[in-house]
C-alpha cells in the first residue's frame, strides 16, 4: 500500500505523541486480512443450519444435530394439536396469553375460531410466539391507522372504490365524536389502549390453517438454509373473510400482502396497504422481505387494482414492487455450488446477457465452463452465460450422476448421458469430457476438439424431447440484450444507490477544486467531456482569453501614461526647450503605444468588459475578431506589457498559457484539448453543484492483490463539488449532504501572502472555512481529508517570498541546512513548509474535533497526483468502514484502537 | 473622483440609511398602539379550541427514500408534486394515497418543486441552479426517466424556491442563492425580468422564498437570508415596492394570507410574522412561549379563511397550529396521534383548504384533514 506509506510518512514528521498515529495504520492490513481468512469450506457449510430450526427435515444425517433434535422435537410435539404439555416455558407464556384472551373477549363472533387459535399458537415454535410479541407492538401503530380509517368501513355502502374528501370527512365527522367517546376520555388514556391491546393483539393469532400447511411444506421442500423471519398476518375475521373488515367470504376477490400473506376486500386494500410504497404489502409489513413463494407474482398486477386504480398510479406500484430493494432476492439464500452468493454475485448473475430463469432461493449448480445450470442434484436445467464468478468450483457430484462419465468435473446424469450418445459422442471407456459454451467437447488432457455436440440438427429436438437445455443463441444476442437494459438496469440501479459512496469536495473560490474535479473527470471517465460541452467550453476558453486580453490591453494604458509621466518629467528636468510639432508625435510615442486601429479594437474590447456582457456577444465576435487578435499579440508594445504581467494583479496565474497560445485559441475552428480545458476558468460554473459518478479502474498490481477486492469493480464513487459561496455557519442547503462518506476539503497552498478583496489574507479565511465546515453539526461523524493543493507553486513560490507573510504561520522557522540542493536526503523548503501547514491544520482539527485529519498534498494539473489523492480517499473510506465491521464484531481485540483514534 | 473619496461617501450615505431605517423604526413603534393578538382578546374573541380529532392524518404517502424537501398541490385539489433527496419528484395522488409519477432528476440536490397551475407539468430547482420542467404527458424512456422539457437557467446560485404564477402556465418565479427572483417566461425559457441583483436595490442575501399573491398576481413576496421580506411589483423589476424588517433572521419562508394583503413570514429567529403589505406594519408576532433556544421555521401555510396559521419548525416533528387572530399555540401536529418522525420541512394547504400536507424528513408525507364537524376553517 503505497498510500498508506506515505500517510504514515507525513505521520512520522509531527510532534509529540504522534506516534500513536503510526500504529493506527497498521490496522488496516490487519483487518483486510482478516475477512479473507475464513475460508468457506464445504464441510462447515451444514453447521450454519442449526440457525434454521424449523425447516430441518427428519431425515438429517449431519453429526452435528443434537441441539436441534431438541427443539424439533419440542416442535413436532406442539404439531399434535390436543396433546400440549404444559411444561415448557413457551407453553406457559402461550397459554397464559390465551387466557388473557379470553378474559378480555367479551363478544367473541367466532366462537368455533378459538379452538383452531389454540392450536396454532402453539403448533408454532418458539419463534411464532416472539413474532407476536412483536406484531403487538407492530399493531399499536396500525392500530390509530384502524382508528382513523374507519370512516371507509362505513364509506363502503355508499361509494367503495371512490373514496372521496367530501365522503370521507363527511364519515369522519359522523364517525368521530361516537368513536371517541369509548376511548378517548382523556383520564382513561392508557387503560382503553390496554384494552384496544387485549382485544386486537391476542385474538390476532388466529392463522390461517392452509396457509400453515403451505408455509411448513415449502420449507421442506427448499431446505432454506438461512430462513427469512416470516411475517404472519392477523386476523380476528371468520376463515375467508377480509383481513381488516371481516366481511365476505372466501369467494370474495382479494388483494393479498406479499409478505405476511394477509388477504383485503377492495375496499379495504387502499387502506390497508397505504399508498404501496414497496408493492402489495400491509403498512405494517413494509421493509419486510416478501415471501419466497409469491416471488412469481411481482409486478403481475390484479384485476382489482386496475378496477380501483388507474393506469399510472398501477405501473408505478408495480413497478416499486418489482425493483425496490426489500423485494430482491436475497444474495445469501441462494447457493450456487455450495456456496451461498454475495450480493455482487447475484447481481452478476442476474444481469448477464443470458441470466438463469426463475431464480429462487435455493441450491444450483453451474458449470463456469459450459454454462450449464440446474438444481442441485438434478440434471441441468439451462444454458447461462459461461465464465461468471460466481459461487465456489462445481463438486463432481452436482447433479447426483452415476454414469461415471464427467463433463467439466462434474458427474452426468443419465438423461444427459443418453443424450450424448444419440448426438454421437463416443462415451465408452467413462471419459471426462472438457465442453466450452459453444458446445466443442474434447476429451480431458488433450487438445484436439472431438465435435461439436449441439452441431447436429436433431439434438437440439432431442434435448427437447429429454427436456435438457439447449444453448439459446438467439436469445442471447438480442432478447437476452433486451432483458438487460430493461430489468436489470433498474436492479443496478437500486444497488448502485447502496454501493454508492459519496465524496464532498469542498475549498475556497481559487483553490483547485474545479481543477480537481476536470481531472477526476478526465482521469476516470471514457468519454470526460460530451460534443456539446466541449463546444460550450470552447465558447468559455475564447471569452476567458478575451478577458484575459482586455486585462492586458488595460495594463498596456496604464503602463503607457507611466512611461509618458515619466519621460515627462525627465524632459521637464532635463530641459526646458518646449518640443516642435514632428517630434511631439514621435514623443508621445512609448514602447507601449499601438495604431490607430488596434486602439479603436481596444477600446471597443475595454468598453464591452466594463459594461460587463462580455460573455454575451460571443461566439459571434470570435469570428469577426480572431484576425486583428493575432495583430494585436505580435504588436511589440503588448509583447512588452506581457513582459510585465506580474504587474497586473488580476490577471491569473493560467492566462499566459492561454496568451501565449492565443492566436490558436481564437480561431473558429479550435477545439480544446483535455489540458486546454484543466487549465480553462470558469468551465465547471462556480455557483452550481457539479457531481462524478465514477470507480477506480483497476489497475493489475491491485488485482492480484487480494481475491475479495474482485467486488470492488461495484463500488462506486460520487464526487461532488459544491460552490464555497455561501458555506458559511448559517448554510441553507449543507444538511442535504449528511449522507456523504467523506469531505474532501482542499486548500491552496500557495494562498498565503494572497489578499482577498476585503483585505485579510485569504490563508485565513480558508482557515476559517475549514473550521466553521469541520464544526458542523452534519459533519460530525464524517472523516475529512485535507488536500493541500498546488504544491508545484508552493514549491516555487516559498523560496521568493517567505511563508510568515501569513500570520497564521509566524513561527515557521525551518531548519534549512545549507547544502540543500546537494544533498537529496534533505527536505527542501516546499517540503517543509507543507509539512508545517499539515501539521497547522491538523493541529486546528484536533483541537476543534477531537479526531484526526488525514492530510495529503497535490498538484491539481497533474493528473497521477490527483489520482493518488483521491485514491486515498477511497482507502479512508474503505478503512473506515471496516473499523465500524470490526468494532462490532471484535471489539475486543482491537479494543486500542478507539483510543488511538480518539487523537 | 478617487477611490477613497468614494468609499467615504458610500460610507456616509450608509450611515445616513441606517439613521433613517433607525427613525423610520421608532416611529413605527410609536404609531403601533397595538397588535392583532391584543386587540382582538380585548373583543372578547376566544382562541379556536381544538378537539383530539378535529385534524387527524388521513393519510400517509410513503414512497420517497430520502428526506422530503418541498410539496405543492394542484389547484384541481387532489393532486401533490413532493421532491426528495433521493433525487425523485413524485406526483401523488391524494386520495387514493398512490403515485402516478416517479421523475429522477438529473440532480438529486432539489430544494423545492411546484405544480403548473394546469397540471400538466411540475417545476423543480436546486443546488444545480436551474429550474426545471417536465411534463406530465410525456412518456417516459426505458429507465424510466421522463425528459426534461425546459430548462431555466440563469441562476447564479442554488434555485430556492419556484412557484408558478396563479392561472398562467407560462410564468414562473424562482428565488435564488444568488440573491434575485426572477420571472420566467417557461414558453421560451428566457428571464422576463430579474429582481435585485447587483445594479438594483434588492436583497443583500441568498433568497430563500417567494409567495405570489393569489388577489393580484403582479405582486409577489420573498423573504431572504437578509432578514428582510421584499414586496415586489413584477410590472417594475427595478426596485422592490417595499422593504419589511423586524426579523432577527434568516427569512426562510414567506407565505401571502389569503386575501393577498397581508403575509406571513417564518425566519430563524423562531418567530412567524404576519405583516401588513398596505401599510409596511408588522401586524403580529407569533412566538412560541418559554424555553429560550429559538428554533427555526422551516415552512408555513395559512388555512383558506386565514384564522389558523400552520408552521413547521426545525427541531423534532413539532409543527404548531397558530390562531392568527389570538396569537396562540392551538395544536401541535407533532403531539397528534400518528405524527412525522422528523423535522416537518414543508406544508402546503389544499387549494379548497380540507387538507394539509406535510412533508417530513422522516420521507413521508402526510395529508392531514378536519375530523370533526367544522369543515373549513
Amino acid at each position: 500500500m503505497p498510500m498508506k506509506k506515505k500517510m504514515k510518512e507525513e505521520e512520522e514528521e509531527e510532534e509529540c505523541g504522534e506516534c500513536l498515529f503510526a500504529e493506527e495504520y497498521d490496522g488496516p492490513p490487519l483487518s483486510y486480512n482478516i475477512p479473507c481468512a475464513l475460508p468457506i469450506n464445504m464441510e462447515k457449510i451444514p453447521v450454519a443450519a442449526v440457525v434454521s430450526p424449523v425447516c430441518i427435515s427428519d431425515n438429517m444425517s449431519f453429526p452435528v444435530i443434537q441441539p436441534i433434535l431438541a427443539v424439533d422435537s419440542l416442535g413436532k410435539k406442539f404439531l399434535v394439536p390436543s396433546s400440549v404439555s404444559p411444561t415448557s416455558v413457551i407453553d406457559n407464556c402461550g397459554s397464559s396469553e390465551l387466557e388473557l384472551v379470553s378474559d378480555s373477549i367479551t363478544v367473541s363472533p367466532e366462537e368455533e375460531e378459538e379452538e383452531g387459535d389454540e392450536d396454532c399458537g402453539l403448533s408454532s415454535s418458539g419463534e411464532l410466539l416472539l413474532l407476536r410479541s412483536c406484531s403487538s407492538v407492530n399493531h399499536q401503530e396500525s392500530r390509530t391507522l384502524d382508528f382513523c380509517d374507519s370512516s371507509v368501513k362505513e364509506n363502503e355502502l355508499s361509494n367503495p372504490l371512490v373514496p372521496d374528501w367530501e365522503s370521507n370527512e363527511s364519515v369522519l365527522s359522523m364517525d368521530y365524536p361516537s368513536s371517541r367517546v369509548t376511548g378517548d376520555c382523556c383520564v382513561s388514556e392508557t387503560n382503553g389502549d390496554g384494552k384496544k391491546q387485549q382485544v386486537v393483539t391476542f385474538l390476532g393469532i388466529a392463522s390461517d390453517d392452509d396457509g400453515f400447511e403451505e408455509e411448513e411444506e415449502s420449507c421442506n421442500q427448499k431446505r432454506i438454509r438461512v430462513v427469512p423471519v416470516k411475517k404472519e398476518p392477523q386476523t380476528k375475521g371468520k376463515k375467508g373473510s377480509c383481513y381488516r373488515c371481516f366481511k365476505g367470504s372466501r369467494f370474495t376477490e382479494k388483494e393479498v400482502c406479499l409478505v405476511c400473506d394477509a388477504k383485503y376486500c377492495s375496499s379495504c386494500v387502499l387502506r390497508a396497504m397505504g399508498s404501496m410504497p414497496e408493492g402489495r404489502k400491509c403498512v405494517t409489513c413494509i421493509g419486510f422481505p416478501i415471501d419466497e413463494s409469491k416471488r412469481g407474482s411481482l409486478g403481475k398486477c390484479s384485476r382489482m387494482l386496475k378496477r380501483l386504480l388507474n393506469d399510472l398510479e398501477v405501473k408505478q406500484i408495480m413497478k416499486t414492487e418489482r425493483f425496490c430493494e426489500a423485494n430482491q432476492l436475497p444474495a445469501e439464500y441462494v447457493y450456487v455450488n455450495g456456496q451461498p452468493l454475495y450480493p455482487e454475485e447475484l447481481v452478476t448473475l442476474q444481469t448477464c446477457a443470458n441470466p438463469p430463469k426463475k431464480l429462487k432461493p435455493g441450491d444450483y449448480w453451474y458449470d463456469k465452463v459450459s454454462g450449464l445450470w440446474g438444481k442441485e442434484g438434478e440434471k441441468p436445467y439451462q444454458i447461462i452465460s459461461p465464465h461468471l464468478n460466481v459461487g465456489g468450483p462445481i463438486s463432481p457430484e452436482a447433479s447426483n450422476g452415476n454414469t461415471q462419465v464427467f463433463i467439466n468435473g462434474r458427474e452426468i446424469t443419465k438423461v444427459e448421458l443418453r443424450m450424448l450418445q444419440l448426438a454421437g459422442v463416443q462415451c465408452a471407456g467413462n471419459p471426462h469430457f472438457w465442453v466450452n459454451e459453444d458446445g466443442s467437447y474434447q476429451e480431458e488432457g488433450q487438445k484436439n476438439t472431438k465435435g461439436y455436440i449441439w452441431g447436429k440438427a436433431g439434438t437440439k429436438l432431442l434435448c427437447a424431447v429429454l427436456s435438457l437445455p439447449v444453448p439459446s443463441k438467439s436469445t442471447a444476442s438480442t432478447s437476452g440484450e433486451q432483458h438487460y437494459s430493461a430489468n436489470s438496469r433498474s436492479i443496478l440501479d437500486h444497488l448502485e444507490h447502496r454501493t454508492l459512496q459519496k465524496i464532498l469536495l469542498v475549498g475556497n473560490s481559487g483553490s483547485g477544486t474545479s481543477t480537481i474535479f476536470k481531472q477526476a473527470k478526465i482521469l476516470y471517465k471514457d468519454v470526460p467531456f460530451l460534443e456539446d460541452e466541449r463546444e460550450n467550453i470552447k465558447v468559455i476558453i475564447q471569452t476567458n482569453v478575451y478577458g484575459y486580453l482586455g486585462m492586458l490591453l488595460e495594463g498596456r494604458e496604464r503602463f503607457e501614461e507611466e512611461a509618458l509621466a515619466v519621460r515627462n518629467t525627465k524632459q521637464c528636468v532635463t530641459e526646458n526647450i518646449p518640443a516642435d510639432e514632428g517630434d511631439a508625435k514621435s514623443y508621445n510615442k512609448t514602447v507601449y503605444s499601438i495604431g490607430p486601429r488596434l486602439k479603436a479594437f481596444s477600446d471597443w474590447l475595454l468598453k464591452t468588459m466594463a459594461a460587463g456582457n462580455l460573455a454575451v456577444i460571443f461566439p459571434a465576435a470570435s469570428r469577426e475578431y480572431a484576425p486583428l487578435v493575432e495583430e494585436l499579440w505580435r504588436d511589440a508594445a503588448i509583447q512588452a506589457t506581457y513582459k510585465r504581467r506580474s504587474e497586473l494583479g488580476l490577471l491569473p496565474s493560467v492566462a499566459s498559457y492561454f496568451l501565449e497560445r492565443a492566436i490558436d485559441v481564437l480561431t473558429p475552428d479550435y477545439e480544446p484539448s483535455d489540458l486546454d480545458i484543466l487549465y480553462a476558468e470558469g468551465v465547471t460554473s462556480s455557483s452550481g453543484l457539479a457531481c462524478l459518478d465514477f470507480s477506480f479502474p483497476q489497475t493489475a498490481s491491485e488485482e492480484n492483490l487480494d481475491p475479495s477486492d474482485q467486488h470492488e469493480s461495484l463500488l462506486r464513487y460520487q464526487l461532488i463539488r459544491v460552490p464555497s459561496r455561501g458555506l458559511g455557519e448559517n448554510c441553507k442547503w449543507i444538511d442535504m449532504f449528511e449522507d456523504v462518506g467523506m469531505v474532501v476539503f482542499v486548500v491552496s497552498m500557495s494562498d498565503y501572502d494572497q489578499v482577498s478583496e476585503d483585505g485579510t489574507n485569504k490563508m485565513l479565511l480558508t482557515k476559517k472555512l475549514f473550521e466553521s465546515i469541520i464544526t458542523h453539526p452534519i459533519f460530525e461523524h464524517m472523516d475529512f481529508l485535507l488536500i493541500l493543493n498546488k504544491y508545484d507553486l508552493l514549491e516555487e513560490k516559498v523560496e521568493r517570498v517567505p511563508l510568515t507573510r501569513c500570520e497564521w504561520f509566524e513561527d515557521f522557522n525551518p531548519v534549512v541546512s545549507r547544502h540543500r540542493g546537494s544533498n537529496t536526503g534533505n527536505p527542501t523548503l516546499g517540503q517543509l513548509a507543507f509539512h508545517y501547514m499539515a501539521v497547522k491544520f491538523k493541529r486546528v482539527y484536533s483541537s476543534l474535533t477531537g479526531k484526526k485529519l488525514f492530510v495529503s498534498s497535490s498538484k491539481s494539473l497533474e493528473p497521477n497526483s490527483v489520482d493518488s489523492s483521491l485514491k486515498l480517499a477511497m482507502e479512508i473510506l474503505k478503512w473506515s468502514e471496516e473499523r465500524t465491521n470490526i468494532c462490532l464484531s471484535e471489539y475486543s481485540m482491537y479494543s486500542t484502537e478507539p483510543s488511538s483514534f480518539s487523537n | 473622483m478617487s477611490v477613497s473619496e468614494l468609499k467615504e461617501r458610500h460610507a456616509v450615505a450608509t450611515e445616513t440609511v441606517n439613521n433613517l431605517r433607525d427613525r423610520l423604526r421608532q416611529r413605527r413603534l410609536q404609531l403601533l398602539d397595538t397588535d392583532v393578538a391584543r386587540y382582538s382578546s380585548a373583543q372578547g374573541r376566544t382562541p379556536v379550541s381544538f378537539g383530539a380529532t378535529d385534524l387527524v392524518c388521513c393519510r400517509t404517502l410513503q414512497g420517497h427514500t430520502g428526506k422530503v424537501y418541498s410539496l405543492d398541490w394542484t389547484p384541481e385539489r387532489n393532486r401533490i408534486v413532493s421532491a426528495s433527496q433521493d433525487g425523485r419528484l413524485i406526483v401523488w395522488n391524494a386520495l387514493t394515497s398512490q403515485k402516478t409519477h416517479a421523475i429522477k432528476l438529473p440532480c438529486a440536490w432539489v430544494m423545492t418543486c411546484a405544480f403548473s397551475p394546469n397540471g400538466q407539468s411540475v417545476a423543480c430547482g436546486g443546488l444545480d441552479s436551474v429550474c426545471s420542467i417536465f411534463s406530465l404527458s410525456s412518456t417516459a424512456d426505458k429507465d424510466g426517466t421522463v425528459p426534461v422539457s425546459r430548462m431555466l437557467s440563469g441562476h447564479r446560485g442554488y434555485v430556492s424556491c419556484c412557484q408558478y404564477v396563479p392561472n398562467e402556465d407560462a410564468h414562473l418565479i424562482t428565488s435564488s442563492g444568488d440573491q434575485t427572483c426572477i420571472l420566467w417566461d417557461v414558453t421560451t425559457g428566457l428571464k422576463t425580468s430579474v429582481f435585485g441583483g447587483e445594479f438594483q436595490s434588492g436583497h443583500t442575501a441568498d433568497v430563500l422564498s417567494v409567495s405570489i399573491s393569489g388577489s393580484n398576481p403582479n405582486w409577489f413576496i420573498s423573504g431572504s437570508c437578509d432578514s428582510t421580506a421584499r414586496l415586489w411589483d413584477t410590472r417594475a423589476a427595478s426596485r422592490a415596492v417595499r422593504t419589511f424588517h423586524g426579523h432577527e433572521g434568516d427569512v426562510n419562508t414567506v407565505k401571502f394570507f389569503p386575501d393577498g394583503y397581508r403575509f406571513g413570514t417564518g425566519s430563524d429567529d423562531g418567530t412567524c410574522r404576519l405583516y401588513d403589505i398596505r401599510t409596511g406594519h408588522q401586524l403580529q408576532v407569533y412566538q412560541p412561549h418559554g424555553d429560550g433556544e429559538n428554533t427555526p421555521v422551516t415552512s408555513i401555510a395559512f388555512s383558506v379563511s386565514g384564522r389558523l396559521l400552520f408552521a413547521g419548525y426545525a427541531s423534532n416533528n413539532t409543527c404548531y397550529v397558530w390562531d392568527t387572530l389570538l396569537g396562540e399555540v392551538v395544536l401541535d401536529l407533532g403531539l397528534v396521534q400518528d405524527s412525522h418522525k422528523n423535522r416537518i420541512s414543508c406544508l402546503g394547504l389544499s387549494a379548497d383548504g380540507s387538507a394539509l400536507c406535510t412533508g417530513s424528513w422522516d420521507s413521508n408525507l402526510k395529508i392531514w384533514a378536519f375530523g370533526g364537524h367544522r369543515r373549513v376553517i
